[in-house]
């Protein structure tokens, strides 16, 4: 059984706090985390492009967030078949310094899918749809051991809008399918509670449905409620942390960003439509202070799907979120975008509205790699040479010994590189190389845990929070929150794929036939 | 180039040797892999070195497209670009002339082909080709060729022959004027098809400028040709080649391949092939290759090979999770590619220290019982072996021997293996 505990530091008149996330697993290992700070995202329980090696290395990979549903096309699911301690993590590959954590479904994936039940949730795995039950879901998580759980959720994925009878059934399933994972009342200790359950805020988008479900969690149990999860007074006092997925509520609101989720190539338009990426920032924002009204301030807020660095502040300035997912940063690796941007704004940058490289005139949050204007650029990836980025593209890995062969093999330590430059990432993209990816996603991670402890640092500073109201707004002043950037880049990297990438042949072979 | 030989097999014509280059050592025999476009597919310099890989290959054709020479210039060559640091060999863009483009017309000045972006007409001559290399800066440089495909027959065999050795010759003289011919060296590369008697004229020719050259290639192989004239061909280059010279066999890259070649005294060979069947979801194993895709390994929970040192078996990523992720995330391609070149290494790295303690036969005999013990020995094999003194068969009456190209290597015969 491991805990978490989660110390908040901040005064309880202001909303934007910092803390440390402290595991402690039954092995004994503890792992400590700052606040505000980053989840990485997985797919199929890796983090995309980014082999264990190399995680290893990237050091903003401190918390991994993974989704079961892609190993349900087997029976039995072979995670579970994998004993022992920390299984999940060591079926996967992750590194016991990293902190695990696991959802039945992947938090930005919002298509359409058969309703739930009263007893299940939907999930996706190759070979189709899936109903998961409360206890299967229980064994899984069992046979898993990750760190932290996150316990079922009924979030609607059939078309919007939802009545508000369907929302009202989405607040009592959660609450529900919540009960179910904290229930005591085994006599067998297989079926011991998991520890450290996160609970998803439900309610849609109704700051009334958002409401009544966080009473829900708050409200003394009676009877057989009380019976099932004793010792526990409330539910709440079973839940060591509270997340947002972002991605469900935006589609409900009529989002529009196309980059925010994995597309194919021949789906891309060949105009996309500039959208401001904070367009739902304030109402989303609304919503999720609906649920934490109600709710002890003392437990980690994790939001999942959050579009870029604007509504991150935003989120921290207006809700006192503690955690986002990386998946938006990852998505920009995958299209070929290099992430450059620092908070608090840097003082070369300050006063330089008008002059920035977007449109609008403020500044790009990174590079499109894909444009043209970077193959002859032999810079490292940050604009500011002065700063050191510690990510592998920008930084030697630490020295280690290569592997030898032969007994007349000259041993030999790795050799530190230097940077690799623009121009060779601009090159492996054009031509479809792989490593690009791998070398964005580390930069694009280490940039985001920078841009975390800048924000901590200035929360940590007399009157924090005050300064930070100031340096959001001139973070917002310089730096251009429009689509634009990821918009352009998905073009190209549309471009490239269809070039270059599967299925090439097949179309080649319809051009030249006709 | 500084080339010593360390040691020679006391029954096989195997050798160890050392390759001093512009950018480190190398030990040979070796494995080299393809970094077609400056870039072991999906893995970073760092990685590739870490696994004590220390010569790889770039494709001249592709870099003369992408980036092209004067980003190379202005990078400072290929090594800079691409933050390799170790040994590099550029080919010299005539086989992809060939295989890739359509509208190729060789004639004696050069090979003439539509660029591939532009449509345009585009010369690739000898010294056009020496001058890119040049701008890429490998170490090793290979002369362009005139490249036939192997199953051709008839007088353009002979006409490309005499034309390969013309054009070694242009190559000869422009590289010697460029002034980089202490840190570049140049390579020729014998052809003549399946011809020994064309053969015999090219090595004759080639040889004569042996004090002009640094190495030797033998080319025009590995084009589906039948495997038994293969070796042959092999052998009657090898035998021919002036041994302090080393010997490269191009596109060369099944074990059973390398293993055979080393014994007939090849030095060195490339080839896409453990790259590219790695993203197919293939490992590579002494006990033979292993199709991650199939079903029996979804709840296989062991490591591709427990005693392999690749940074994927050492992590114990088991066959079940490999099988989950494999063709779907990149992440499975680089596990698999760090496990296969590994492989690569270690096959030709383990044949290094038998040759050195006098062990080779022994050697070859044990990795293709484990290799080929169950499915059946490939025929080629065991008389390309025979002709160096070996004999794979030796006190095995019951061994299975597979008639004809019999390695031909299938994903149906991997599979009954395991």
């Amino acid at each position: 059984m491991s805990t978490l505990s989660f110390l908040v530091s901040s005064s309880p008149s202001s909303t934007s706090r910092t803390g440390t996330l402290r595991l402690t697993r039954s092995d004994g290992t503890s792992l400590s985390l700052n606040t505000p700070g980053l989840v990485t995202a997985t797919s199929r329980g890796v983090v995309p492009h980014l082999s264990p090696d190399l995680c290893a290395q990237t050091a903003a990979v401190r918390w991994v967030h993974t989704s079961f549903e892609s190993f349900l096309d087997h029976n039995p699911t072979v995670p579970t078949l994998f004993q022992g301690k920390n299984a999940l993590a060591c079926f996967l590959g992750h590194s016991p310094s990293t902190i695990l954590s696991l959802s039945l479904r992947d938090p930005g994936d919002v298509r359409l899918m058969p309703p739930n039940g009263d007893a299940h949730v939907s999930a996706v795995c190759v070979r189709g749809v899936r109903k998961v039950t409360p206890a299967s879901w229980r064994s899984y998580v069992q046979s898993c051991d990750p760190d932290i759980t996150f316990a079922l959720t009924d979030v609607p994925f059939t078309a919007p809008p939802y009545s508000q009878k369907r929302l009202i059934k989405s607040v009592e399933r959660s609450l529900a399918w919540l009960a179910d994972v904290l229930r005591s009342d085994f006599t067998n200790t297989d079926h011991a509670r998991p520890s450290n359950i996160f609970v998803h805020m439900a309610g849609g988008t109704e700051p009334a449905a958002r409401a009544a479900f966080s009473e829900g969690l708050v409200t003394a149990l009676y009877d057989k409620e009380a019976e099932a999860v004793k010792p526990l007074k409330t539910l709440d006092e079973g839940v060591a942390g509270y997340t947002f997925d972002l991605a469900p509520l935006r589609v409900t609101l009529g989002d529009r960003l196309l980059h925010h989720s994995k597309i194919a190539a021949a789906l891309v338009p060949e105009t996309i439509e500039t959208a401001d990426l904070t367009e739902h920032t304030d109402n989303l924002i609304e919503l999720m202070n609906a649920n934490l009204k109600p709710l002890p301030r003392d437990k980690p807020r994790l939001v999942n799907s959050c579009t870029g660095p604007h509504e991150i502040l935003k989120m921290v300035k207006g809700v006192g979120v503690d955690l986002f997912d990386a998946a938006w940063a990852q998505r920009a690796a995958d299209i070929g975008i290099a992430l450059d941007f620092q908070f608090p704004v840097p003082e070369r940058l300050r006063n330089s509205a008008e002059q920035g490289d977007s449109p609008t005139g403020k500044w790009n949050i990174g590079y499109n790699l894909y444009d043209q204007a970077y193959a002859h650029d032999f810079h490292s990836l940050l604009c500011d040479d002065t700063l050191i980025c510690p990510c592998i593209a920008c930084t030697a890995a630490p020295s280690s010994l290569c592997l030898q062969h032969s007994i007349i093999d000259s041993p030999r330590v790795i050799t530190s590189a230097s940077p690799f430059t623009r121009a060779y990432l601009h090159h492996l993209l054009h031509t479809h190389e792989m490593s690009s990816h791998a070398l964005l996603t580390a930069h694009n991670l280490s940039v985001l845990d920078a841009f975390f402890g800048g924000i901590r640092k200035v929360l940590g500073r007399d009157g924090g929070n005050k300064v930070l109201v100031e340096e959001v707004r001139v973070f917002c002043d310089v730096y251009d929150a429009s689509s634009a950037l990821f918009d352009q880049a998905l073009r190209c990297w549309a471009q490239v794929e269809l070039a270059r990438g599967k299925g090439r042949l097949a179309r080649e072979k319809v051009i030249d036939s006709t | 180039m500084q080339f010593e030989v360390l040691a020679t097999c006391h029954t096989t014509k195997a050798r160890v040797s050392r390759m001093t280059l512009a950018h480190g050592v190398t030990a040979l025999p070796t494995f080299m892999p393809v970094a077609t476009q400056a870039a072991i597919k999906g893995l970073t310099p760092q990685q590739v070195e870490a696994l004590g890989i220390t010569l790889i290959l770039n494709n001249t054709y592709h870099l003369n497209l992408r980036p092209g020479t004067d980003i190379l210039q202005e990078a400072g060559g290929a090594h800079k670009f691409q933050g390799w640091k170790h040994n590099l060999l550029t080919d010299s863009g005539g086989f992809q002339l060939v295989s890739l483009s359509k509208f190729t017309k060789i004639t004696e000045e050069g090979a003439l082909f539509s660029s591939p972006f532009s449509g345009e007409p585009t010369m690739l001559t000898p010294e056009e080709s020496m001058s890119i290399q040049h701008a890429i800066g490998a170490d090793i440089m290979m002369q362009l060729d005139d490249v036939v495909s192997s199953l051709m027959t008839g007088p353009r065999v002979a006409e490309a022959m005499a034309r390969s050795v013309r054009w070694l010759d242009r190559c000869i003289e422009y590289h010697e004027k460029s002034g980089r011919k202490d840190v570049q060296n140049l390579f020729a590369i014998v052809q003549g098809g399946l011809d020994p008697e064309l053969r015999d004229q090219c090595l004759d020719e080639m040889i004569k400028r042996k004090d002009r050259v640094a190495g030797y290639a033998i080319g025009g192989l590995s084009g589906g040709e039948a495997k038994d004239t293969f070796w042959r061909i092999v052998k009657q280059c090898a035998d021919k080649l002036p041994a302090d010279r080393p010997r490269y066999c191009m596109g060369v890259g099944f074990a059973e391949d390398l293993l055979v070649c080393a014994a007939l005294g090849v030095d060195m060979a490339d080839c896409v092939f453990p790259t590219r069947t790695a993203r197919f979801g293939v490992a590579l194993t002494f006990q033979g290759p292993m199709n991650l895709k199939l079903s029996k390994y979804a709840t296989d929970l062991t490591p591709i090979d427990e005693n392999c040192p690749c940074p994927t078996c050492k992590g114990a990523t088991t066959r079940a999770m490999l099988h989950h992720i494999v063709t779907l995330e990149t992440v499975a391609a680089h596990a698999v590619t760090m496990h296969n070149l590994t492989f690569q290494a270690q096959v030709m790295g383990g044949a290094r220290d038998a040759i050195m303690q006098g062990t080779f036969p022994a050697y070859l005999r044990r990795f293709f019982d484990d290799y080929f013990g169950d499915a059946g020995y490939p025929e080629w094999c065991v008389n390309a072996l025979r002709s160096v003194g070996v004999d794979l068969l030796e006190g095995k009456d019951d061994a299975k021997v597979v008639q004809g190209d019999g390695a031909r290597w299938e994903y149906s015969i991997t599979n009954k293996r395991k």
